[in-house]
């Protein structure tokens, strides 16, 4: 168990964020605040409409939150919003893992091209002529260790909802992250495929990655270490 | 690095960015074919001009060039000149020998006295005689005349004499006789499959001479003559009008040969000396046409200072531009049509440079419509730590891939048509064959079938695109069916026979880099767009 003493690996402090629906403004997060120690399993929990989403691209770097005075996020040491932005593209890149409810895979690209997809976008063509083995060799280890490895060539519509969110798991961890960031990873499948994935990232949570994952689901969200829940644009920390 | 990948997926599985190829090609070889087709017409009026009259021409038309021979011995002794000839050209009527019977065609035609084997020398009239026997690599019909013919008929229109009669004999350009009919293959056939084959006939040449004042006060001449060739220059208007005689014979029909000089009282006081109207120069290898004129001109006006400061009959006129005697190079001379070709050329070229707007029109909605449909991509892309400059950078790519692709396709188009192009004229020029249309109408009734057959399997794309094929295969069998041939290129009007068939490969390649630029600019308000996209409205985007 991680100590929550020290200096959260992933801090998100005061957030507030408003979306504008024609001329109304709806303010989502109302000063949510989360620290997140590193090894630790985090499970946002909230209703659909929460801001469960919203908080976590805004941790990831998908998003900002208002300014001013829309709070801040920190990774270690480092303000996001202070980075340069070739820096804030390495953090979501290599520090950041993000698995999405719809997967989001490229159609046009097959399973192993998707898989290596944030190790190509971290690469100049030199370096991929120079790199294009191991990168590969950790592409294939990972679909593999995900029993995908017979799969390498399929594109993503002649799979099956648990084998794209297991893609999905593997290009997330292709650039070895800090950190999982996971929006209702099991929200499009089945029950048993959901355990199957919800099982994955627990094997990763072993090996000591950092997750955050949202839920609305609390069954789901007792698989982690630590469950928070979103109510009304805050965090409440649960017992 | 990823930019690469996913160019040439979206390249190889989607069909639009095809759509955009498509378009970039018809726009580069659209340009490739109008401004290729343009450039050889104006290649074929100055290379025909340069093959026709050599590379400086002294004019003065009339009343001549008397002394020409010291000239042309003046100008042969400058290391610049390669050779020179005299040419008698005026203008007389020509009985033809058709049709049967006592009422022959007359045409008007004109008149050039040569001596063959200089002219040779400083033209191509050599290599422009019709009536020669056929290479021996060199295809034809197996009707094809020319398979009967003897060296004797070169030789005899390098003599201009009948060796059988020893007549001084005619030369003429091959559309002065109306028997002579264009082949597809662009051979020549005369009617009545090889009946009104001119070298076997005789013409009879009527000429109104000047006197040296410039006055019709003469009577006219008659003179028969055998007609030993036909020559084919490839410009229709001097293939259609100027027939070859020899020059001394030309001279004497004009009346511009020696003749005796008499005072009032009609004693002889000397001699008027023969004259030539023209006076055609070739240059020397490495010898512009410009320097060769400008050292023409020196030696001329040399001669005349001379010739003035001797023997007062000694006399050759004034160099005057533009009015009496003038020295030119060819382009000079042949300005009046290369100026207007040149203009025309450079209109197309601006006007057709409006295709480049289209191609970049094109390529920017084609490209609005891919970024919509890949907002999600770019939200994914995004996610994974791409900037905003790499997925600009992917639809910039993407632009400039698919302009390359299209220009290169564009050119090869434009090859196959420029290359084709009189094989394509003289099809449009003929009834279409039978079978062209019977096979669109069996097409539009397969199309038709498939259109039913969808129908019943409640397939509304389908069915429509089935539908769409019926009716453009019926009306192009309905067009072909009434097809009758049409003469689009007129060498009447367009003053060649022949469409100019070769590529014009500065304009091919300024236009494919155009194609590029334009293509890569149309692709880049659709680029920033996606640049711009918000990554979390684009994850949700569905």
């Amino acid at each position: 168990m991680p100590s929550t003493t020290a200096q959260p690996i992933l801090q998100a402090h005061a957030l507030r964020k408003t979306y504008r629906m024609g001329r109304v403004d709806v303010p989502v997060l109302k000063g949510a605040s989360i620290d997140v120690h590193e090894g630790e399993w985090v499970a946002v929990l909230g209703a659909s409409g929460s801001g469960k989403s919203t908080l976590l691209h805004l941790m990831g770097d998908l998003d900002q939150p208002d300014t001013p005075g829309g709070g801040f996020v920190r990774f270690e040491r480092h303000m996001l919003a202070e980075m340069h932005r070739r820096d804030r593209n390495v953090y979501r890149n290599r520090t950041i893992g993000f698995v999405f409810q719809f997967y989001h895979l490229l159609p046009e690209l097959n399973v192993l091209e998707n898989t290596i997809l944030p190790g190509l976008v971290g690469m100049s063509r030199l370096r991929y002529w120079r790199e294009r083995g191991p990168l590969r060799a950790r592409a294939t280890e990972l679909l593999d260790s995900f029993g995908l490895g017979h799969r390498l060539k399929h594109r993503p519509r002649e799979l099956s909802g648990g084998e794209r969110q297991r893609v999905a798991i593997a290009r997330a961890l292709l650039n070895k992250p800090r950190i999982l960031l996971a929006d209702e990873p099991t929200g499009n499948l089945d029950e048993d495929t959901g355990r199957d994935i919800l099982d994955l990232i627990a094997s990763q949570h072993r090996e000591g990655l950092t997750i955050v994952m949202v839920t609305h689901d609390r069954s789901i969200a007792e698989r982690a270490n630590r469950i928070v829940e979103l109510h009304g644009g805050q965090v409440v920390e649960q017992p | 690095m990823y930019q690469a990948l996913l160019t040439n997926r979206y390249l190889t599985t989607r069909v639009i960015p095809l759509i955009a190829v498509a378009a970039v090609a018809l726009c580069v070889a659209l340009v490739i074919i109008v401004v290729s087709v343009m450039t050889g017409f104006l290649n074929m009026v100055k290379s025909s001009g340069r093959v026709l009259m050599g590379d400086v021409v002294i004019q003065y038309p009339v009343q001549g060039i008397p002394h020409f021979e010291l000239v042309i011995e003046e100008l042969e002794r400058l290391p610049e000149v390669a050779a020179a000839t005299p040419v008698v050209d005026s203008w007389g009527l020509l009985k033809m020998p058709y049709p049967e019977g006592p009422n022959k065609d007359t045409r008007y035609v004109q008149i050039w006295g040569i001596e063959p084997e200089s002219f040779a020398r400083v033209t191509g009239y050599a290599d422009t005689l019709y009536w020669r026997p056929l290479k021996e690599n060199q295809r034809a019909s197996e009707h094809d005349l020319r398979r009967l013919m003897t060296d004797q008929l070169v030789e005899d229109a390098m003599s201009l004499r009948d060796h059988r009669t020893g007549r001084p004999a005619i030369v003429m350009g091959m559309h002065v006789s109306e028997g002579n009919q264009r082949q597809r293959d662009g051979s020549y056939h005369p009617l009545g499959d090889g009946y009104w084959w001119m070298p076997q006939y005789e013409v009879t040449l009527t000429t109104l001479p000047v006197d040296t004042g410039g006055d019709l006060g003469l009577q006219p001449e008659s003179f028969i003559f055998p007609i030993v060739n036909e020559f084919v220059s490839g410009v229709f208007v001097i293939d259609n009008t100027r027939v070859m005689i020899p020059f001394n014979v030309a001279q004497r029909m004009f009346h511009l040969d020696e003749a005796e000089r008499v005072d009032e009282q009609l004693n002889p006081v000397g001699v008027f000396p023969g004259r030539a109207t023209i006076i055609l120069v070739r240059a020397a290898d490495g010898v512009t046409p410009d320097r060769l004129r400008d050292m023409v001109a020196t030696a001329y006006n040399d001669l005349v200072v001379r010739s003035r400061s001797g023997d007062p009959a000694f006399h050759v006129p004034l160099q005057r531009e533009g009015f009496g005697l003038s020295i030119r190079t060819w382009e000079q001379q042949q300005a009046q049509f290369i100026g207007p070709v040149e203009k025309e050329r450079e209109l197309m070229r601006v006007l057709f440079s409006i295709i480049y707007l289209v191609c970049a029109g094109l390529v920017l909605t084609i490209f609005w419509a891919i970024v919509h449909e890949k907002t999600r991509d770019i939200g994914i892309l995004r996610s994974v730590g791409a900037s905003r400059f790499g997925i600009a950078a992917i639809f910039l790519r993407y632009g400039a891939v698919i302009g390359a692709i299209g220009a290169v396709f564009g050119l090869g188009l434009a090859w196959l048509v420029v290359n084709n192009i009189n094989a394509i004229h003289d099809a449009v020029g003929e009834d279409a064959p039978r079978w062209t249309w019977i096979a669109a109408f069996i097409l539009a009734g397969g199309a038709l079938m498939m259109a039913v057959f969808e129908m019943m399997r409640d397939r509304m794309l389908r069915l429509v695109l089935w539908a769409l094929g019926t009716i453009v295969l019926a009306l192009l069998g309905i067009g072909l069916y009434f097809h009758r041939g049409t003469l689009l290129w007129d060498p009447s009007v367009y003053y060649f026979s022949k469409i100019p068939n070769v590529i014009d490969f500065n304009t091919a390649i300024t236009t494919m880099i155009g194609a590029v630029i334009f293509s890569v600019i149309g692709a880049f308000v659709p680029a920033a767009k996606a640049a711009d996209t918000d990554p979390v409205n684009a994850l949700r985007y569905e």
